[in-house]
């Protein structure tokens, strides 16, 4: 708690006490008891209170209130006997013995001197001793209320009065739960249950609360003048109370409403310089204290936006003569114009007028009424609901451009960030785009000089753009000593970037060049100054650095000096600050400029120690931002994320980091992927650090690991980046095996291992480099990478078609040799303490691998030699046969589920020439393509291939444990997507982790990971249930569902994990490319989201196309689903349209009401239907709503 | 919203804390939060410079006054330039309070009148008054402007 080295802040309070006055002491029974410690134990436990809640507590603080109860009877009783003594007499004992005043003596001490309060002397001791002390304990005893309220009614000492006050407001305030009252200090117990067990003396707070409310509406409702200080502080404490409680909120209400129903109106203009001032008439100034009151608490009820009194209020209060007043009261409405901007701007009416009282409010000297002003300006000058009322949205909208001159940064900045577009974290892009173009178009006038005004002012009266303010103003600040300047400053030039960005993605700049040089034209002969700006930015930058130099008042110069200045500030002290700078730099970065600078300033900040790991982490959340703002940038982000990688592994978060690369990947678009995939792998080529010799380590291409801990979190990294390439390698190259249309390589067989590399990087670089680097990963890391590298390529192997396959296999096979041959005829007796002694000992682990590739191999053989058997003898393929077949297709397709996600629906592990065969005996067997997983052969599966090879189970065990854990590691990305949705939001105000805890990932167990594999894959079979047919759109449906089943309980943050809109968008971006991308918000909302991982809505099947198989062709639709209860198939369904419907995408059909369908499937709701003639939009089938058609039940 | 208010003496022992609207869980990060950011960065630094900090979409603005140090956490419109206007107030109340740069003890010796004082600046998370002589008065239970 608060005493981090064994003080309590009591024990430092009363260390020293001051001098006490020393009266005669009588011998009372407290002191009495407490001299006699051992005598009495309910008076013993007072004076050894430990302020720590500790079980034993109850017992004593129930014995303490006893003791209270007695105390006070007694004093009651024996009215003659002076009762103050008794707390003179603690004092006194305290002064000798340095004992801390317990909580309970101070309890008591107000008990009693309340019942003496008309004494000067206890007056004194409440105000110096008893009620400083209470103050630090957190919360207030109920059964001190009865105390309180006593002295509220008979004291008259003023200072014991607001004492009272303030307790009395703590008692309110305490909701029950310990937390959300405002104390502070040493923790006090609950009263509340500590006064449920003691029934005898327990006062609980429902008990008192309608009690002290009472009294303090009583008091707050007295309109005597004399009594008006203590009015306003009764309003006070009144608004502590549980505002969840409507009783007391609406006689709050009541109370605030009538006093400023007498005296809100002000109808004579208030005066200049009345403002705080003092003088002025008796009733005025009690005027003004009330109204201020009244709207510091109206401030503090909840809003009440249908309410036209609560407006009617709030708006006077614009014109009271009160500053805090006066602030509180455009706190209120800006609050309000947000809700509804057209009934705070008809409420104003003339106030926002020349010489209207919100006018005066920019002379006000109160920075954070001016921040409000802005705030509201802002709201209703772009309030839809006023698009009519253009009048009123340029005087708020002048108002607002007035307050960039303000003298205070915090006005200028808000008035800025309001400008921006920028006022919370859900503005939209457009809103961003607009802001920028304000900034950068726009022209402050100021209105007629008003007539106090100097001939100073003239100057800068003159109409002024306002990039050149706003730019002067940053600048300015930016030269300051102060850091929350510089802060802010940088904050508000990353906000700057964010509207920018937001304006390029949006193509402002190219839209509006003519608009804009004329604009500036018109300045031009306002404005000398600015006679070179007639040119826009974009030009400006092109026509290159001569420009640049000379044309200083450009947009482009401006900004440029500005990003001079910036860049200069991370020099600054501060990390924070330069953090800021940093976010700033990386917002303000354009896409086509060199980020060589940028670079290089981030890699020597990260060499600086000083720098938190949450505040890396937000930098690097900052790039998945920039990324998200301009999807472009995906290289040179990924760039600068590697600086991190490198510079500060232990630092960095790994997850949010692989989230990036996967982010950047999927936005890097098919040109990009290739660059995305081996900005990513780079982190690969570093050389491993090795333990024992860091420090020798440290120079080669600059990773600082210099410490065992960042050591071990640049493996972590390096695992990462190996198990990333593995699961996205596919997704880079554009490769799957169901995909391709290459037979398996019997021919390719043949061909010797250096043929086969050149051949496969022939035929796709992206997966062939890929595999050169798992492969080096495999053979050169440490272990933990060598399993994951080993892994990686198994997945890719099974992923890709040949030759790459084949290529891994041979490579998989030499690394077992490589490790296994000097062991391996001892490897059935062996412990396994010995494994990876030579070699690279992941034979073991390669070897389940090795098999399945094996079986798929043998099997594709063996294919092919019935097949010709089959040919050569003419003969038909008999069921017996076929059902062989298809049950070694199923046997490996569970095999291979087991190391990878595959399309159940579409991957044939028995190469393409199977898909006919296995199409036809489904058919006839009526199985759908994806059931089988959830038969207990998968569980046999894993056996098979974890257990058959290896006796030696327990060895088996150890290292899968590890090789999970690993994953377990590496996988759980939910954590990151959270962390960067948060950012991304601009939530997160939790309190901040000061251990930096780098691995607190919970580790899943072998048998957990597997359970909840099997768990999800008979979701997944029920999901199936309703789809059939191997490639018709509803299977490719399924595709989907078991993505997210199989990945949502494994957490693979893996590209087939990712929404399937961005799969579709990654893999089309045809279809969003260009200006289109960024028209629809939804759709660009979409764009980023692989960062959600939420079970996908459906979607259409032409998204999928990657996963069509294009050999089962478009005959396969008749293969139908005949499970399906709704559909089977040689009863085809029909229906009649019920309404009109249009389609509203691609894969959907447009019907008119009538019209004849034919009903081929459902899925979520939606009917796959057919026609007979192509509707209005030209199509014949299609998916619409299944409540748009009526099902008729005969066939016809 | 001011999300906290809390004074440090030179050793790290926390001497007044104001929560608003933070849960009692994340109190205890807060608290070691702010401490150690103190320990770390207040040494040397001239009374009254502010130091300024941020964690998310929170600010933090602290200083040196005497013998204790002063945090300020806030959000949304408490960004960190209102911070440094309600660290202004603050310290501008202590130094009232105590007459000169607190000490411990001083400080200790006022808390009460400290308690009453943060009370009149700070109500519910919001600024509430800034001058101080206002402060002064509502202390003492007179009215905000005096006649």
């Amino acid at each position: 708690m608060a005493d981090s080295s064994g003080t309590t802040l009591m024990d430092l309070i009363t260390a020293d006490p001051a001098p006490v006055p020393a009266a005669a002491s009588s011998s009372s029974s407290s002191s009495a008891s407490s001299m006699t410690a051992a005598a009495s134990p309910s008076a013993t436990h007072p004076q050894h209170l430990s302020t720590k809640t500790t079980l034993g507590e109850k017992k004593s603080k129930r014995a303490a209130l006893m003791q209270i109860q007695n105390d006070t009877i007694s004093v009651a009783k024996a009215a003659l006997n002076p009762v103050r003594t008794n707390i003179i007499s603690h004092q006194k004992q305290k002064q000798k013995q340095k004992k801390p005043v317990s909580y309970a003596q101070l309890a008591r001490s107000i008990h009693e001197l309340a019942a003496t309060s008309d004494q000067k002397s206890s007056q004194k001791q409440l105000v110096h001793h008893v009620f400083p002390k209470l103050a630090v304990y957190n919360s207030v005893d109920p059964s001190l209320a009865p105390s309180l309220l006593m002295l509220d009614q008979q004291c008259e000492d003023r200072m014991v009065l607001r004492y009272v006050y303030y307790y009395l407001a703590r008692i309110l305030a305490d909701t029950g739960s310990q937390g959300l009252n405002p104390g502070g200090g040493i923790p006090t117990p609950n009263w509340d249950a500590l006064a449920d067990i003691d029934a005898v003396g327990g006062v609980t707070r429902a008990d008192v609360v309608p009690r002290i409310v009472n009294q303090l509406t009583t008091e707050a409702t007295n309109t005597d003048v004399e009594f008006h200080a203590r009015r306003l502080q009764a309003l006070k404490a009144l608004t502590y109370s549980s505002s969840s409680n409507i009783e007391i909120l609406s006689k709050l209400y009541e109370i605030v409403f009538g006093i400023l129903d007498k005296v809100g109106d002000v109808p004579q203009k208030r005066k200049k310089g009345i403002f705080g001032a003092k003088g002025g008439d008796k009733e005025s100034i009690i005027r003004s204290n009330l109204q201020y009151g009244a709207l510091s608490a109206l401030r503090r009820l909840p809003l009440d936006p249908g309410n036209p009194s609560f407006l009617h209020h709030a708006v006077q209060g614009i014109s009271f003569p009160d500053p805090v007043a006066v602030r509180h009261s455009l706190e209120i409405i800006s609050d309000l114009a947000i809700r509804d901007p057209y009934a705070v701007a008809m409420a104003l009416g003339k106030l926002v007028a020349p010489g209207g009282a919100l006018l005066d409010v920019l002379h006000l000297h109160d920075v954070l009424a001016r921040v409000s002003l802005a705030r509201l300006c802002h709201t209703i000058s772009t309030a839809r609901s006023l698009d009519e009322r253009p009048d009123i949205k340029s005087q708020f909208n002048s108002v607002l451009y007035q307050l960039l001159l303000d003298p205070s940064e915090r006005v200028c900045f808000e008035a800025i960030l309001c400008i921006l577009g920028k006022h919370d974290n859900t503005e939209k892009t457009e809103e961003r785009a607009a802001g920028w173009y304000r900034l950068t178009r726009e022209i402050l006038k100021l209105p007629e000089a008003p007539s106090n005004s100097k001939d100073k002012s003239q100057k800068t009266r003159r109409p002024q753009p306002l990039i050149k303010l706003v730019m002067r103003r940053l600048e300015s600040s930016f030269r300051s000593f102060s850091r929350p300047v510089l802060h802010a400053a940088a904050r508000i030039v990353q906000e700057m970037g964010r509207s920018r960005a937001a304006a390029h993605a949006l193509g402002l700049q190219d839209l509006d060049e003519g608009a804009y040089g004329n604009q500036y034209d018109a300045v031009d002969s306002l404005d000398s100054d600015m006679n070179d700006s007639s040119h826009p930015e974009g030009i400006r930058r092109t026509t290159g650095v001569s420009n640049a130099a000379g044309g200083k008042d450009t947009i482009a110069g401006m900004l440029a000096s500005l990003m001079e200045v910036v860049r200069t500030t991370v020099a600054c002290e501060c990390v924070y600050v330069r953090a800021m700078v940093i976010k700033g730099l990386i917002w303000m970065q354009s896409p086509h400029e060199s980020f060589d600078e940028l670079k290089s300033i981030i890699a020597s900040e990260l060499s600086d120690p000083a720098w938190p790991a949450t505040l890396l982490n937000d930098v690097l959340l900052t790039l998945h931002a920039r990324f998200k703002a301009t999807p472009d940038m995906a290289v040179t982000l990924l760039e600068l994320a590697r600086i991190f990688a490198t510079k500060v592994p232990g630092k960095i978060d790994a997850d949010v980091l692989q989230l990036l690369w996967k982010t950047c990947l999927v936005g890097a678009g098919p040109d990009g992927k290739h660059t995305a995939l081996e900005a990513v792998t780079i982190v690969l080529d570093l050389p491993p650090p090795q333990p024992g010799s860091m420090s020798g380590f440290t120079s080669v291409d600059r990773v600082s690991a210099s410490d065992p801990k960042s050591a071990l979190a640049l493996q972590r990294l390096v695992q990462a980046a190996v198990w990333f390439l593995g699961e996205n390698a596919n997704y880079a190259a554009s490769e799957y095996a169901w995909e391709s249309a290459t037979p398996p390589g019997t021919a390719l067989m043949m061909l010797d291992a250096d043929k086969m590399v050149a051949a496969a990087s022939s035929r796709n670089p992206t997966l062939a480099g890929a595999l050169t680097r798992l492969q080096r990963c495999a053979f050169s890391g440490s272990w933990e990478v060598r399993i994951i590298a080993a892994q990686a390529l198994t997945t890719v192997a099974i992923r890709s078609g040949e030759p790459f396959r084949l290529q891994i296999y041979e490579f998989l096979h030499a690394l077992a040799q490589g490790g296994v041959q000097s062991q391996l005829s001892e490897m059935h007796l062996s412990n396994g303490e010995d494994q990876g002694a030579s070699g690279t000992g992941l034979g073991v682990l390669i070897t389940p691998m090795i098999k399945v590739l094996d079986e798929m191999y043998t099997a594709q053989d063996d294919l092919s030699k019935e097949i010709r058997n089959h040919d050569n003898a003419n003969k038909e393929w008999k069921d017996e046969e076929l059902k062989k077949l298809y049950e070694t297709h199923e046997r490996l397709l569970d095999l291979v589920s087991l190391f990878c996600y595959v399309p159940r629906a579409k991957y044939l592990p028995l190469g393409p020439i199977s898909a006919k065969l296995i199409d036809i005996y489904r058919t006839r067997h009526n199985i759908s393509a994806s059931t089988g997983l959830s038969d207990p052969a998968v569980s046999t599966g894993i056996s098979d291939l974890v257990y058959e090879s290896k006796p030696a189970a327990a060895e088996s065990d150890t290292l899968d444990d590890d090789l999970v854990n690993v994953w377990a590691a590496n996988l759980g990305d939910v954590p990151a997507v959270n962390r960067v949705n948060e950012f991304l939001a601009g939530a997160g105000t939790d309190a901040p982790d000061v251990d930096e805890n780098i691995i607190s990932r919970p580790s899943v167990s072998y048998d957990d990971m597997w359970a909840k594999t099997l768990l999800e894959s008979t979701e997944m079979e029920e999901d199936d249930v309703r789809s059939s047919g191997s490639s018709s759109p509803e299977s490719t449906g399924s595709v989907e569902t078991s993505i997210s089943s199989h990945f949502g309980g494994m957490n693979y943050p893996s590209l087939f994990s990712s929404r399937p809109t961005t799969y579709g968008g990654a893999s089309q971006p045809s279809e969003r490319s260009g200006g289109s991308r960024f028209n629809n918000p939804s759709m660009y909302e979409g764009y980023g989201s692989p960062i959600r991982e939420e079970p996908p809505p459906y979607t259409s099947p032409e998204r999928y196309d990657s996963f069509e198989n294009p050999l089962a062709g478009h005959g396969s639709h008749s293969f139908q689903s005949q499970d399906d209860d709704r559909v089977s198939s040689g009863n085809p369904q029909f229906g009649t349209a019920l309404y009109d419907f249009t389609a509203g995408g691609d894969d959907e059909l447009s019907l008119t009401t009538g019209e004849e369908v034919e009903i081929e499937y459902e899925v979520d709701g939606w009917f796959y239907v057919k026609k007979k003639r192509p509707g209005r939009d030209g199509k014949m089938a299609g998916l619409v709503p299944v409540l748009y058609v009526s099902q008729s039940s005969g066939s016809t | 919203m001011i999300l906290a208010v809390l004074f440090a003496n030179s050793e790290g022992n926390i001497l007044v804390e104001r929560f608003n609207g933070v849960p009692t869980e994340e109190r205890l990060h807060w608290r070691s939060f702010l401490v150690k950011l103190g320990a770390e960065n207040l040494k040397g630094v001239k009374n009254e410079e502010l130091l300024v900090a941020s964690h998310k979409s929170v600010y933090i603005v602290y200083t040196v006054l005497g013998d204790v140090s002063v945090y300020v956490v806030g959000k949304d419109e408490y960004d960190e330039l209102a911070l440094a206007e309600v660290i202004f107030v603050i310290t501008s109340a202590v130094k009232d309070v105590c007459g000169k740069l607190p000490t411990e003890r001083l400080f200790l010796d006022k808390y009460g009148r400290i308690c009453l004082t943060l009370d009149e600046i700070i109500w519910q998370g919001y600024l509430e008054n800034t001058d101080k002589d206002r402060i002064r008065r509502l202390v003492r239970l007179k009215p905000p402007t005096e006649f």
